[in-house]
C-alpha cells in the first residue's frame, strides 16, 4: 500500500514539528526577552508612564493604521488594474510596481529626500520642495509607497487563484455595472487576500524603523522603534537596554492585541468560502479610453513615487559626492568600486546562499503554518508568527542572541534563524490566502488516485499555488538579500553578509556606496528575472507553454 | 531486489514523506555552519595562540590596517573582528552578557560613556597597558585607554559663511541647521555634556539653535549627509565624516570653532574574562604604541598620542574635552532638559 | 408581418491570441424560441455566447438584441446593459452569498428594495422547489441545487434572452418545465427566447425549437431538430446529431445515412450480427453487411445470438453529401 502508517499519527507528528519550530523561532525568544525584564526589573512603570513613551506608542499605532488604510486600497487598485490583459504595457507595469521592494528602507527614505526635499531634484529643477517630507506626513507617504507593492503582490496572487472565475461575469450579466460588480462580488471574494495584506502591512509598519528614523527624527517625530534604537544605542546603560526591551515587548503586545482578534474573527469565516476550480478570472473588456486613463494614472503614480526617487538614487550612485550636480562631469564609478571589492564578492556569495536558503525554508514554513492553522490545535500559529515580525530587527537579533548565543553566536545559522523568525509571517500570509482558495476535493481526488500526501500536494496543489509561493519566495529573498540590522548585529568573523561588508567599509549612513549597493542588488535581481522572462516568452513562442494556456486567460482583443 | 534498495526505490512510500521538509533544512544548516566555522579553523596552521575577538565601532577602513599590522608582529596574534555601529555593538554586548558572558577579549568603543557602562557591569576594565601614559590623561582612566579620538566640529555649505565660534551657529546667516541626537549618538551626548557644562553655552545654546530653525537628526553622519545634500546650511558633526564629504567633492567646509572642537575618545578595554590573555593585552599595547598610532593615523582615524601624524587638523585648531564622569552622573537630567528643547 | 428577432448576429468574427474562434457566424433567434448550439468542444459555442453576452468584444460583424445594436456598431454595450441572462457552466455562484441573496441580486441591481427583491427571490426558489435552501451558501448545496439557484438567478433578471453556457449537468425534467413555461408565460413585449449551448445531441434535440450545428467556429447547419436529425448536411452533422450508420448506396452513387430506427430485422438483405445491446424498451443490433455496418433498433429484447446470420430491411435513408 502506498500510504503507510496511521495518518492521524503522522499528522500529529507534523503538527507537533511545526509547533516546535514556532517555539524555537518565536515563542522562546520572546519569552526570553520577557525573562530579562522579569529578572532585572528596573522601574518599568515609570518608563511606561512617561509622556514621551506614550506619544511614541500613539504615533506608532496611528502610523500603522494610516499606512494600512492608504496602502491597502492603493495595492488593491494596482492589482485590479494590472490584471487587465488589455492594459497597454501591462508586463512592464507589473514589474515596475515592484521596484520599491528591491531598495532597502533607509536608502528609499534617502531617495525621497534627494527627489523632493530642499535642494533636491524638484527644488533644483522647478524651485519646489516639500517641507512636510521630513516629518510625520513624509514618513506616512513613503511607508505607504513602500507597502503598496506588498499589498499588490498579495492581492494579485489572490486574484490569480480565484475560486470562481465567472463570478464577476455573472454579476455583470445580472445587471451590475463595473463598480457595483467590484463592490458586491470582486472585493468580498478578495477578502482573505486583503485581510492577509492588511495584517502584514499593519504589523510591518508597527515594526518599521529606518524610514521613521531618516524622515521622522528631524521633525521630532518618534515611534516605539526609534526609541528602541535610541535605548540600545545610548551608553551601554543597562537601564536604557531594559527600556528598549520593554518597548519591544510593548510592540509585541500591540501587534498581538490587534492581530489575534482579527485572526480569530476573520480566519474561520474567510476559510469557509467555497473553494472551486482555480482559474484566472475572466475580465469584461472595458472602453479603450478607460484603459488609457488607467495606464496614464498608473504611469503618473509610478513616476512620482518610484521613478523620480529611484532616478535620484541611481544618479547618487554615480555622482562622486553629495550636493554636487548630478551631471556627467561629476559622474564617477567610485562608489561601485568601493562596493565591488573581492571581499564584497565573497560576501555576496554568502548573502545569496543565505537568502536563497532562507526564502526557500520560509516558503516551506509559511505553507506548513498555513496548513497547520486549519486544524483546531494549530489555529493560533498564524497569529504567533506575527509576533517576531513586529519586533524591530535589532531587538529580534538580541532576543535570538540571548536565547541561542551560547551555542550559535557568530555563526550564519543564527542569522538564518533571525531571517526565518523575522519573515515567517511575510511568507505565511500570502500562502494562507491562496491556500484558502484551494479546493480540498482536488487533494482528496489525488489521494484517492493513489498519491501520498506529499505527492498529492506536489502534483495537484503546487501549480495553482505557484503564484503565491513564488511571490512569498521573492519578497523573502529580496528582504533577506539587503537586510542590514540583524546581520550586522549577529555576524561573526568570516561570516559577513554583503550589507555588512559594504556598510562596515563606510560608516553606516554613507549614501553613495549604499545607493551603489542598491543598484547592484537591483541589477542582481533584475537581470536573472529578465532573462527568465525572455526565456519563458521564447518558450511560449515556440509553443512549449501553449498547452498550459486556456482560452479563458486570453479575453477579447481590440 | 535486495532489502536496502527497496526502501530507496519505493516511489511515494514511507521514507520520503516526513524527512522531506527536514532534509533541505538540515543540509542548509550544515552548509551555513560550515561557512561560519572556516575562519575559526585557520589558526591551526599558524601554530600560535588562540585568536582573540575584538568588538569595535571603528570603521573597517580604519581598523583593518591596524589588525594587519598587529597580526604581522612577532608578539601578535590573530584577531577576529566584530565591527558594528554603536547601537548594534551595545545590543550585542548586552545580549552576550545575558547568555554566558562577553564573547570579546577586547572592546574598542567609540565613546567613554559606553565603555564606562561596560566597566560598571564588570564586563571590561581593570587593566591598562604600561605604555598608556603616553596618552593624555583626559583620554584614559584606570580601566581603559583611548585608542582614537572623534572631534565634533561644524560643517557648513560653502555658500554660507564659516562660523568662527560655536555660538556663531546661532547667529544670522543660517536658515537651517542640523544637530545629531544625543539619545542615539554618544558623540552627540559628549558634545551636549560639554555645552551644558560650559557657562557661556549651557542647554540654552540649543534653545538658540532651535530658534534659528535647527532640527535634530539621528547621527552625525546624517548631519553630514543633510548638509552635503543641501537640506541644511550647517550642522554639528564629526570631523571624519565632514572631511570625507569635502574630499568627495561635496560643497561643504569644515570648521573647528572656538573655544574648541569637542574631543570624544574611543577607549580600548580588556575584557575581565580575558585578564590572562597575552595576545589581548599586547593588542591594546600595540594600538597605543607609537607604531600602532601611526598606522591608525594613516588609515583615517585621529590618534590619541600627541605628535603622531593623523588626518586633517587645521593648524592651531582648538580642542576641548568634556568631563565624562560628570556627564555620566548628570546624563538623565541633561538629556531631559535638552529634550524640552528638541522633543523626542 | 415579421416580428423583430430577439437576437440577430451577422458575420460575427472573434479572434483571440491570433486564433480565429468564430469565422463570420450569422444567426437569429425569434421570440419564444429555444435555439440549441450543438457542437464538439472547441467549436466556438461558448465563444459565441460570450460575445453575445458582452464578455468578449468581437473583431468583426454585428450583434443586435431586440433590434438594438450591442456590438459591432461603435462602442460595445457592457453586459449589464444587455437584456439577457446567463446560466454558467459551473453556475458561477458567489461563495459569499446565500442562495436567497444570489437570486435577489439582479432585482437589487434594478433598484428594487432589499425586502422586495428577497421576496421575489423566495418565490423563484419556491418555484424551483428549493425555498428551504434559501439561507445556504454554494458550498452547502449539491450540484443539482446549485443549478437551480443559477437558473433562479437568471430568471430573476427577467431578460428577453437566456443563454445557457453548457451547464455541466442536464436540466432535470422539473427545471426544464419551469424554464420552458417561463419562456411561454413571459409576454413582455414579444416574448423571451433561449440559446442553449451543449455538446449533447439528445439534450439539444429534446429541448430546442431549432438547432444550430457548429464546427471550428463556423455554422454547419441550422434547422429544426427533425431537420438536423433526419437531413444532416454532411457526415459531420450526421454524427453530431445522433447515432449514425453510413453505408454505400445500393446504386453505388455515394453514401447513405441510416439512423437506428430506419432499418428493421427480417427481410431480404443479409448481415451477420456482430453485437447486441439490450436497452429496455428496445434492443440495438449491430450488423455487418455488404454495404457496411448498420445499427438496427428493434422493439423488445434481443432475438438472435451474436454471430448469427440475419435478414434485414432498409426502411429509410438519407443521401449524404460529399
Amino acid at each position: 500500500m502506498p500510504s503507510g502508517g496511521p495518518p492521524a499519527v503522522a499528522r500529529n507528528v507534523a503538527l507537533g514539528g511545526v509547533l516546535a519550530v514556532v517555539a524555537v523561532l518565536v515563542v522562546l525568544p520572546v519569552l526570553r526577552l520577557a525573562a530579562v525584564l522579569w529578572w532585572e526589573g528596573g522601574d518599568l512603570h515609570r518608563i511606561l508612564a512617561s509622556a514621551a513613551v506614550g506619544e511614541a506608542a500613539r504615533n506608532t499605532v496611528l502610523l500603522a493604521v494610516g499606512v494600512t488604510g492608504a496602502a491597502v486600497p492603493i495595492g488593491v487598485v494596482m492589482a485590479l488594474t494590472l490584471r487587465r490583459p488589455d492594459l497597454p504595457g501591462r508586463t512592464f507595469w507589473r514589474v515596475a510596481v515592484l521596484a520599491p521592494l528591491v531598495v532597502p528602507d533607509f536608502v528609499l527614505g534617502y531617495s525621497w529626500t534627494q527627489a523632493y526635499a530642499r535642494a533636491g531634484f524638484t527644488d533644483t529643477a522647478l524651485g519646489w520642495h516639500w517641507a512636510g517630507l521630513l516629518g510625520p506626513r513624509g514618513v506616512w507617504l513613503v511607508l505607504v509607497v513602500n507597502a503598496a507593492p506588498l499589498v499588490y503582490l498579495v492581492v494579485a496572487v489572490g486574484l490569480a487563484a480565484r475560486a470562481e472565475p465567472d463570478g464577476e461575469l455573472a454579476a455583470r450579466v445580472s445587471g451590475a455595472g463595473r463598480v457595483t460588480a467590484l463592490r458586491t462580488v470582486t472585493l468580498p471574494l478578495l477578502g482573505p487576500a486583503v485581510a492577509a495584506a492588511s495584517v502584514l502591512v499593519f504589523v510591518l509598519t508597527l515594526g518599521t524603523f529606518a524610514i521613521p528614523q531618516v524622515l521622522g527624527t528631524p521633525a521630532g517625530f518618534s515611534t516605539l522603534t526609534t526609541r528602541i534604537y535610541a535605548g540600545l544605542s545610548i551608553g551601554g546603560d543597562p537601564a536604557s537596554f531594559l527600556e528598549a526591551v520593554l518597548l519591544a515587548l510593548v510592540l509585541v503586545l500591540v501587534a498581538a492585541a490587534c492581530v489575534a482578534p482579527a485572526d480569530a474573527l476573520l480566519g474561520p469565516r474567510l476559510r469557509t468560502t467555497r473553494p472551486a476550480d482555480v482559474q484566472a478570472a475572466q475580465v469584461v473588456p472595458g472602453p479603450a479610453a478607460m484603459r488609457r486613463a488607467q495606464a496614464t494614472g498608473l504611469a503618473g503614480y509610478l513616476f512620482l513615487t518610484t521613478a523620480l526617487p529611484l532616478a535620484a538614487l541611481s544618479l547618487a550612485s554615480v555622482t562622486r559626492a553629495l550636493g554636487v550636480a548630478p551631471t556627467p562631469a561629476n559622474w564617477s564609478l567610485e562608489h561601485f568600486r568601493q562596493v565591488l571589492t573581492p571581499r564584497t564578492l565573497e560576501a555576496l556569495g554568502r548573502s545569496l546562499t543565505l537568502s536563497v536558503v532562507a526564502a526557500s525554508l520560509l516558503v516551506l514554513l509559511g505553507a506548513l503554518v498555513a496548513v497547520g492553522e486549519r486544524r483546531r490545535s494549530g489555529r493560533a500559529m498564524g497569529t504567533l508568527v506575527v509576533l517576531t515580525l513586529v519586533l524591530p530587527g535589532s531587538t529580534l537579533a538580541v532576543a535570538l542572541l540571548i536565547t541561542y548565543g551560547r551555542w550559535l553566536s557568530g555563526s550564519l545559522v543564527l542569522i538564518l534563524l533571525a531571517y526565518l523568525a523575522k519573515l515567517w509571517a511575510v511568507a505565511h500570509r500570502p500562502i494562507a490566502g491562496a491556500l484558502d482558495r484551494l479546493p480540498a476535493d482536488e487533494l482528496f481526488a489525488a489521494r484517492a488516485s493513489g498519491a501520498g500526501p506529499l505527492t498529492a500536494v506536489r502534483t495537484v496543489a503546487l501549480r495553482p499555488m505557484a503564484p503565491a509561493l513564488l511571490g512569498a519566495w521573492l519578497i523573502c529573498f529580496l528582504t533577506a538579500l539587503h537586510e542590514v540590522t540583524m546581520s550586522s548585529l549577529l555576524y561573526g568573523s568570516g561570516g559577513e553578509t554583503l550589507a555588512v561588508v559594504v556598510l562596515n567599509a563606510q560608516e553606516l549612513g554613507r549614501v553613495g556606496p549604499s545607493a551603489a549597493l542598491s543598484v547592484v542588488l537591483a541589477l542582481l535581481v533584475a537581470v536573472p528575472a529578465l532573462a527568465l522572462w525572455w526565456a519563458a516568452r521564447w518558450a511560449r513562442a515556440r509553443g512549449v507553454a501553449r498547452t498550459a494556456m486556456s482560452p479563458r486567460e486570453v479575453p477579447g482583443v481590440r | 531486489m535486495t532489502v536496502p534498495s527497496e526502501s530507496v526505490a519505493e516511489p511515494d512510500g514511507k521514507w520520503r514523506r516526513r524527512p522531506a521538509p527536514a532534509v533541505p533544512a538540515a543540509v542548509a544548516l550544515l552548509l551555513l555552519a560550515a561557512c561560519g566555522a572556516d575562519s575559526g579553523a585557520t589558526d591551526v596552521g599558524t601554530g600560535r595562540a588562540e585568536p582573540i575577538t575584538l568588538y569595535t565601532c571603528l570603521s573597517d577602513q580604519s581598523i583593518q590596517p591596524v589588525i594587519e599590522a598587529f597580526e604581522a608582529r612577532p608578539d601578535g596574534g590573530q584577531v577576529d573582528l566584530f565591527r558594528a555601529p554603536t547601537g548594534e555593538l551595545n545590543a550585542r554586548v548586552a545580549a552576550d552578557a545575558r547568555s554566558g558572558g562577553l564573547r570579546a577579549d577586547v572592546v574598542w568603543g567609540c565613546d567613554p560613556l559606553t565603555v564606562q557602562a561596560f566597566v560598571d557591569q564588570g564586563l571590561v576594565g581593570g587593566w591598562t597597558p604600561p605604555g598608556a601614559d603616553t596618552v593624555p590623561v583626559e583620554f584614559r582612566t584606570r580601566d581603559y585607554v583611548g585608542g582614537h579620538v572623534l572631534y565634533m566640529v561644524a560643517v557648513h555649505r560653502t555658500d554660507t559663511a564659516a562660523p568662527r565660534t560655536w555660538s556663531d551657529l546661532a547667529e544670522d546667516g543660517y536658515t537651517s541647521l542640523a544637530v545629531p541626537d544625543p539619545a542615539v549618538a554618544a558623540s552627540a551626548l559628549g558634545a551636549l555634556g560639554w555645552f551644558a557644562a560650559e557657562p557661556a553655552y549651557g542647554v540654552d545654546f540649543f534653545e538658540r539653535l532651535r530658534a534659528r530653525g535647527a532640527v535634530q537628526v539621528s547621527t552625525p553622519d546624517a548631519v553630514t549627509t543633510g548638509v552635503a545634500q543641501g537640506i541644511y546650511d550647517a550642522g554639528i558633526t564629526i570631523a571624519n565624516s565632514a572631511y570625507a564629504a569635502k574630499e568627495d567633492g561635496s560643497p561643504v567646509d569644515v570648521v573647528w570653532p572656538e573655544p574648541g572642537a569637542v574631543a570624544v575618545y574611543g577607549p580600548l578595554a580588556l575584557a575581565t574574562g580575558s585578564a590572562d590573555s597575552d595576545v589581548a593585552k599586547s593588542f591594546i599595547s600595540f594600538v597605543v604604541s607609537e607604531e600602532g598610532q601611526t598606522v591608525l593615523g594613516a588609515s583615517g582615524a585621529y590618534p590619541t598620542v600627541p605628535g603622531v601624524e593623523g588626518p586633517t587638523v587645521p593648524p592651531g585648531a582648538p580642542v576641548v574635552s568634556p568631563d565624562w564622569a560628570a556627564i555620566a552622573a548628570d546624563k538623565d537630567a541633561v538629556l531631559a532638559e535638552y529634550q524640552q528643547v528638541f522633543g523626542g | 408581418m415579421s416580428v423583430e428577432p430577439v437576437l440577430e448576429v451577422v458575420d460575427l468574427v472573434v479572434v483571440y491570441d491570433g486564433t480565429t474562434a468564430l469565422h463570420g457566424v450569422s444567426l437569429s433567434v425569434a421570440p419564444g424560441e429555444v435555439l440549441a448550439l450543438l457542437g464538439p468542444s472547441g467549436s466556438g459555442k461558448s465563444t459565441l455566447l460570450h460575445a453575445v453576452a458582452g464578455f468578449l468584444v468581437p473583431s468583426g460583424g454585428t450583434a443586435r438584441l431586440g433590434g438594438t445594436p450591442v456590438a459591432g456598431n461603435g462602442r460595445p454595450v457592457p453586459p449589464e446593459k444587455r437584456d439577457l441572462a446567463v446560466v454558467f457552466q459551473n453556475y458561477a455562484l458567489w461563495p459569499h452569498l446565500s442562495a436567497l441573496d444570489t437570486v435577489a441580486y439582479p432585482a437589487r441591481r434594478r433598484g428594487v428594495s432589499r425586502e422586495q427583491s428577497r421576496r421575489e427571490a423566495l418565490e423563484l426558489l419556491d418555484l424551483l422547489r428549493i425555498a428551504h435552501l434559501a439561507d445556504r451558501r454554494p458550498a452547502e448545496l449539491s450540484g443539482g441545487e446549485q443549478q437551480r439557484v443559477g437558473l433562479a438567478r437568471a430568471l430573476a433578471r427577467r431578460p428577453s434572452l437566456y443563454l445557457f453556457d453548457e451547464p455541466t449537468a442536464h436540466l432535470d425534467a422539473h427545471v426544464r418545465d419551469v424554464f420552458l413555461q417561463e419562456l411561454v408565460a413571459r409576454r413582455r413585449g414579444t416574448g423571451a427566447a433561449g440559446i442553449y449551448a451543449t455538446h449533447d445531441a439528445e439534450e439539444a434535440l429534446g429541448l430546442a425549437d431549432r438547432v444550430a450545428l457548429l464546427r471550428d467556429g463556423r455554422l454547419v447547419q441550422v434547422g429544426t431538430p427533425q431537420q438536423v436529425y433526419e437531413e444532416p448536411v454532411d457526415l459531420f452533422a450526421a454524427r453530431l446529431t445522433g447515432p449514425a450508420s453510413v453505408i454505400d448506396a445500393p446504386d453505388g452513387a455515394g453514401r447513405l445515412l441510416v439512423r437506428p430506427g430506419w432499418a428493421r430485422l427480417g427481410g431480404p438483405l443479409e448481415g451477420r450480427l456482430r453485437a447486441v445491446w439490450f436497452r429496455g424498451p428496445h434492443s440495438d443490433h449491430l450488423l455487418d453487411t455488404a454495404a457496411g455496418e448498420v445499427l438496427v433498433r428493434q422493439p423488445g429484447p434481443p432475438r438472435h445470438p451474436v454471430g448469427a446470420c440475419v435478414g434485414w430491411t432498409l426502411v429509410r435513408s438519407w443521401p449524404l453529401a460529399g
